[in-house]
């Protein structure tokens, strides 16, 4: 792999990120309602709406507001402040990100170990009893609403059995077990619908393999079972594995919103409704540019993996 | 019922009377325990915290326990001394003069002097302000403080319901300059409240700590209050049950009956100084002609409102003033009779029916439940409507243009007959926004700012009543009850008819 074809990358990172910021910026001013009206409530009056406005540097045109708001970040990394709370909004940012990051790797690790035992184990006998099990439970995962299974697991776990916090965060340096026990409910809520898509991906994937040549031969060849899966199987699945696992990392680093919301968990998603629904601008950029910038994170990485899983891929 | 049978103005008499009656000392217990974190639960984020631009209820519930205003409520909505210690009104009523309390201070340490009274008034009434909440000052044109213990305030014309202006909710509450001046006034505005704002993470928690240089000896007793936000009201039901939390704001009406049969949980509620309506555009055909709107208004049923819209946590009414306020009247000239709406109709030539729009808001979910069961009720009738449900920012944008034809909504926080008529129904005011507009009341409503007279007063509000109700460009649902819940352990709170929550006197009995 080169570090041209990496500079590329990044480089065309950057235009992506850039094309997002002026969509987001063109679009955004274009719901009805004002983050002004927004403060002021039902008793906000043109009058007041004007002089908040004004206040708020919104009566200003709005490729001034993006020049002075894309300075900011070019030259300060400052994202501004919001319109609605006056917090600064890399602040913000960077409570957030983290938050929405680690609820994202934890669901994705209860997901993969949903997934992975339950995919490998349903392909290998497929048809079976075990395999028609696995289908039916991970069709019923992938059905299930979010905000549902989140509900019925706090009814559970939180108010009647009393094991786990019902919603909430503490951040990892002040206390990591309550941390941990903040993040199980969460990470289990939607670690379970991702797992259940991931099994089905697996299973597939597995069994694409399982009808190949090379497998027949290994079979063939007097291998076990077991050195046929892990060395030939695996191997050669885990491409589209990996695809899927960064696929569903990108999903679930936007799809983890209606849990946040659930849990109050101050992620990224759940400042990115709040935001919206306030038209809170500056703030809901930042949002927006920050997700956009994960996924093409993600993907880069995903891309990357494949180096490292199949000898014969390599970037110019 | 309790003693609520005074008037504004024979507290005010008393109040005279009781000149520097000292609120603190006459507080304490002897059983407290002092100290702990009260975790507190509240459905929505406070938008922005300057009491001057926001009318969040949940950002003044959190000022509630950081500002002080002049004067107070106390339970029985009478006034009472707080920042100011003893008052007196010139002969033609126009100037009033208020005399501070000695040594309070400010959350930051520096004594409160008659300057931020000043400062902070006329910082609500510059227009570059852009303050909404400005007419709640009553009418005062000028703020003066020839010392640093008195303030002056002048007034354009007499209004002796000036003091329950100034004694009700925390827009006039004093902040300290300095919090204009650094620019903090939006996140941690400095006041003389029991509690100090330590911690803002919005959508998250806000933090707020005993404030050492309250001036009640004493108070406040816990040593701090952790607001968390819940959105989701099955969350805060279980998030109480479990004791995550110990107090819960806006507990979810579907869920009162249940939590009242449970001993983990209290439930405490008055009927509040609210109510839901039906505002009507009166600019729109067929909505313009009276008859039509008493016919909607004899057709709908509110006792079927009152369970789709709060659970039947709500007493139904035809007029605004709830039964625990000693303004109430309890007119109701409408009972529902569809022949007689229907009579109604043909006079105004639609007898075969109409067509219009109810304009909820998915901000709040009783006003969608609300319009949802107005549709069937007056789809027998052959109204047909149609229901244009909006996220609040653009449901505001929308009822400020005039770009509706019914819209449901709630008042909230109304002590004084004029906070439920004068800026709701007067010619022109900025919050009429149905387009309504009567000489005779206008006429009334200015009578009723300037006269002092209780049964005078009442018989002036009786007529304005009357004539609102009648003529309908506000549609009477119902008063909601005000209700907290919380754990037994919390001791010293009590759900208030202004809708004040004031965690000063609260303790953990733990």
């Amino acid at each position: 792999m080169s570090s041209r074809y990496l500079l590329q990358r990044l480089g065309s990172l950057l235009l992506v990120l850039f094309g997002v910021s002026i969509l987001t910026f063109a679009i955004i001013p274009l719901i009805p309602g004002s983050p002004a009206r927004v403060r002021l409530g039902v008793q906000a009056t043109d009058e007041t709406v004007a002089a908040v406005e004004k206040q708020l540097g919104l009566d200003r045109p709005l490729t001034t507001q993006y020049v002075d708001w894309l300075q900011g970040i070019v030259f300060r990394g400052d994202f501004g402040r919001s319109l609605i709370n006056d917090k600064p909004i890399s602040a913000e940012i960077a409570r957030r990100l983290p938050a929405t990051l680690v609820l994202a790797v934890a669901a994705l690790l209860v997901g993969l170990l949903i997934a992975l035992p339950a995919g490998i184990a349903s392909a290998l006998r497929p048809g079976g009893k075990l395999d028609l099990g696995v289908s039916v439970l991970s069709q019923i995962g992938v059905s299930i609403p979010d905000f549902w299974m989140g509900i019925l697991l706090i009814l559970v776990f939180a108010e009647n059995l009393q094991w786990l916090p019902s919603s909430g965060f503490t951040s990892l340096n002040e206390d990591p077990a309550d941390w941990l026990r903040h993040l199980i409910l969460p990470a289990v809520t939607a670690g379970i619908i991702s797992g259940s898509i991931m099994t089905r991906f697996t299973r597939s994937a597995l069994l694409e393999v399982l009808h190949r040549d090379y497998v027949r031969t290994a079979r063939a060849k007097g291998l076990t079972e077991r050195v046929v899966v892990v060395k030939h199987v695996l191997r050669n699945a885990a491409i589209s594995i990996a695809t899927i696992i960064g696929l569903q990392l990108a999903t679930l680093f936007s799809a983890v919103v209606v849990v946040e919301i659930i849990f109050s968990w101050p992620g990224l998603g759940s400042l990115a409704l709040q935001s919206t629904l306030q038209r809170d601008y500056p703030v809901l950029q930042a949002a927006v540019l920050m997700s956009a910038m994960a996924f093409a994170v993600i993907n880069l990485l995903t891309d990357l993996s494949y180096v490292l899983l199949d000898p014969s891929i390599d970037y110019a | 019922m309790q003693n609520r049978t005074r008037s504004y103005v024979t507290r005010i008499l008393v109040s005279l009377l009781l000149l520097g009656l000292a609120v603190s000392g006459l507080t304490q217990d002897a059983g407290v325990e002092r100290g702990g974190t009260l975790i507190a639960a509240w459905q929505q984020d406070p938008v922005g915290l300057d009491p001057h631009i926001t009318s969040a209820r949940s950002s003044f519930q959190v000022l509630e326990n950081v500002l002080d205003t002049l004067l107070t409520l106390d339970e029985e909505l009478n006034v009472q001394p707080s920042l100011a210690e003893s008052w007196g009104v010139s002969d033609d009523g126009l100037q009033w003069t208020f005399t501070l309390r000695e040594g309070v201070r400010f959350s930051n340490g520096r004594p409160l002097v008659a300057d931020d009274v000043v400062f902070t008034y006329q910082r609500m009434l510059d227009p570059a302000t852009g303050s909404g909440n400005a007419y709640k000052l009553g009418g005062v044109t000028e703020v003066a403080a020839p010392d640093d213990r008195t303030v002056v305030m002048t007034l354009g014309a007499p209004n002796p319901g000036l003091l329950g202006r100034l004694a009700t909710d925390k827009t006039v509450g004093i902040i300290a300059r300095e919090s204009v001046e650094d620019g903090t006034i939006n996140t941690e505005p400095i006041g003389t409240g029991p509690f100090k704002i330590t911690e803002f993470q919005p959508g998250s928690k806000l933090v707020l700590e005993r404030n050492e240089n309250y001036w009640r000896e004493g108070l406040p007793y816990l040593d701090a209050v952790e607001i968390r936000i819940i959105s989701d009201d099955a969350v805060r039901r279980s998030a109480l049950i479990s004791g995550d939390i110990d107090w819960a704001f806006a507990v979810p009406a579907q869920s009162v009956e249940e939590l009242k049969a449970r001993d983990d949980v209290v439930i405490d509620e008055v009927p509040a100084g609210a109510y839901w309506y039906i505002g009507v555009n009166l600019n729109r055909e067929p909505l313009n002609d009276v008859r039509v709107r008493q016919a909607i208004a004899n057709a709908i049923n509110r006792d079927e409102l009152a369970l789709a819209g709060a659970f039947g946590n709500a007493e139904p009414t035809q007029d605004p003033i709830p039964s625990s306020n000693v303004w109430d009247f309890g007119y109701a000239p409408y009972e529902q009779d569809l022949d007689k709406a229907r009579a109604l109709m043909a006079e105004a030539g639609v007898g075969d029916g109409f067509e219009f729009e109810i304009m909820p808001t998915s901000q709040y979910e009783e006003s969608v439940r609300i319009a949802q069961v107005l549709q069937a009720q007056l789809a027998p009738l052959g109204i047909t409507t149609s229901i244009r449900s909006l996220e609040w920012a653009e449901w505001l944008e929308e009822e400020g243009a005039g770009n509706y034809d019914t819209y449901v909504c709630s008042w909230n926080v109304l002590v004084d007959p004029d906070d439920f008529f004068y800026a709701q129904h007067k010619t022109g005011e900025v919050f009429n926004f149905t387009g309504y507009s009567n000489s005779t009341v206008d006429t009334l409503l200015e009578q009723g700012r300037q006269t002092a007279d209780f049964e005078e007063r009442r018989e002036i509000y009786a007529q304005v009543n009357q004539t609102i109700v009648d003529e309908a460009p506000y549609i009477y649902i119902y008063n909601p009850l005000e209700i907290n819940a919380y754990r037994p352990d919390v001791r010293g709170y009590q759900t208030r008819a202004d809708q004040a929550i004031r965690f000063v006197e609260t303790w953990l009995d733990r």
